[in-house]
């Protein structure tokens, strides 16, 4: 299968702290994998520099056949047309109701006309269970429901590549379950590749078959979810059951 | 000593590059328009009730400088010409630039610095968007513009005020105030007024933009992304004031 994400040695440094060291990592297409890992350990990072907006010290980045991290300010900005990220942080637009936030990427590439905006605003805030919120400001709306119009936002467009930094973080379990199962909805009907960062390890088992993890700047874990618990890797198995002793 | 002098250095340079960018983009036409409206309108609008009523006690002010003198030699024809003269080419321009500067520049620094650090900037380029064109762009074109109109104003409305305090202050007549004005000052006046209006718009916009959207560190870093833009913003007014005064002589 053709790969849609495709990273080869890829290294970055943060002063003499190297935060990824050769790291190698392929997703096909449609294909649904987690990253996990202990704090600071470089996911965020790793989803930044696979949507361009970190430079890589070292190694390749092939986003669909395409390499990224060589290319122009333009050949970017023509890749990430194809990339929704959701961002840790969330990102809404301060001065954006949530309609306009979640109108925005539609709104900017043009390509869509006004009706079709509106009504796919519409199915994708329903979808995330905020109907009847669209005329409000970020400012104005719980943790969660901040997280939800960026997950909105991120899937209205229908990319290619969906890069999820901890999409259900603040969220409570129901929410959870039903943002994983909007996940899994959107993936079956668009076949889009999505990586998500948690740290949510037991949510994010039950949803993506593949997992991958990153400990001191190297990939750990690279293999199944429901096999995890049985790797080899001690820093893995104590990392996924949470012991209090081990290497950690 | 040396790193102070390279960290400035290092400022004005990223600051001049940022000029750069914004003057090609501008020229290239490429900016967001509903977004200059919506600058023109938080940077221009609702700034018109604050910059009127200083514009207005300048007015006053100058008259009641200007009356010790007036009242000595009995100059009370010339009151017009004074404080016009000192509002369109100095005053005017100098007080209205600090005090958008401490409004819309600081104001606008916070905007972009908390932006930066909420990862809204990140989140405009992973959509595809340049952050240049899409808020710096329009910013720097709204707060020229905005200034501009601002002046304008504020100089109308100083000399109103300052034709209201000679009458109250001096018992000088309106006609007499607005006679010795017409009569005295030439267009060359308003002119070096608005050119230094333009000139303090560019450096509050630039200077407030570039501290803006190169925060770092969180809340703190925001604060002193403000700080540091409502200061460069002073002293790039002071030094421009300096340069233009001494070219229009």
């Amino acid at each position: 299968m053709t790969a849609m994400v495709e990273c080869r040695s890829l290294c970055k440094s943060f002063g003499v702290r190297p935060l990824l060291d050769r790291v190698n990592v392929r997703l096909a297409s449609g294909e649904i994998c987690g990253l996990i890992g202990s704090a600071a350990t470089g996911k965020s990072l790793l989803l930044k520099l696979l949507c361009g907006l970190q430079a890589s010290d070292g190694g390749e980045i092939f986003i669909a056949g395409r390499r990224l991290d060589a290319s122009s300010k333009e050949e970017l900005q023509q890749s990430r047309k194809h990339i929704g990220m959701l961002f840790q942080n969330n990102a809404l637009f301060d001065f954006m109701t949530v309609r306009d936030n979640v109108a925005f990427p539609l709104v900017r590439s043009g390509a869509t006309s006004a009706e079709e905006i509106r009504e796919r605003v519409h199915q994708t805030l329903r979808a995330v269970g905020l109907s009847g919120s669209e005329e409000k400001l970020p400012a104005e709306l719980s943790g969660g429901m901040k997280k939800r119009v960026a997950l909105a936002r991120a899937l209205v467009a229908r990319p290619a590549l969906l890069l999820f930094d901890e999409p259900t973080a603040g969220l409570d379990p129901v929410t959870t379950a039903r943002i994983y199962e909007l996940l899994g909805a959107e993936q079956a009907r668009t076949r889009a590749t999505m990586l998500l960062v948690s740290s949510d390890v037991d949510g994010l088992r039950r949803f993506v078959p593949r997992l991958l993890m990153l400990h001191a700047g190297r990939l750990r874990y690279d293999g199944p979810s429901d096999k995890i618990d049985s790797s080899e890797d001690e820093v893995v198995r104590q990392f996924v059951r949470g012991a209090d002793e081990g290497p950690l | 000593m040396i790193s102070t002098l390279r960290d400035i250095c290092r400022e004005v340079g990223a600051a001049y590059l940022l000029l750069l960018h914004v003057g090609t983009l501008l020229l290239r036409g490429r900016f967001d328009r509903r977004e200059l409206g919506r600058s023109l309108a938080a940077m221009g609008a609702d700034s018109l009730p604050i910059v009127a009523l200083t514009a207005f006690f300048t007015g006053g002010i100058m008259v009641i400088q200007a009356g010790i003198f007036v009242r000595r030699f009995g100059a009370y024809g010339l009151l017009g010409f004074g404080a016009g003269y000192a509002t369109l080419r100095e005053v005017g321009p100098l007080l209205i630039g600090l005090m958008f500067s401490g409004r819309v520049g600081a104001n606008n620094a916070a905007e972009l610095g908390t932006m930066t650090v909420t990862e809204q900037i990140d989140g405009l380029r992973a959509l595809a968007i340049d952050p240049i064109a899409f808020l710096i762009v329009p910013r720097v074109l709204a707060m020229v513009i905005a200034l501009f109109c601002l002046l304008l104003v504020g100089d109308a409305v100083a000399l109103s005020g300052g034709a209201l305090f000679g009458k109250w202050l001096l018992g000088v007549e309106f006609s007499s105030f607005f006679h010795s004005f017409a009569d005295n000052l030439k267009l060359a006046d308003l002119s070096v007024g608005l050119v230094k209006a333009a000139v303090f718009g560019l450096a509050i916009a630039i200077s407030s933009c570039h501290f803006g959207s190169s925060v770092r560190g969180g809340a703190p870093g925001v604060g002193r992304a403000v700080n540091a833009a409502v200061v460069a913003s002073a002293l790039a007014i002071v030094l421009s004031d300096q340069l233009i005064t001494v070219l229009f002589k």
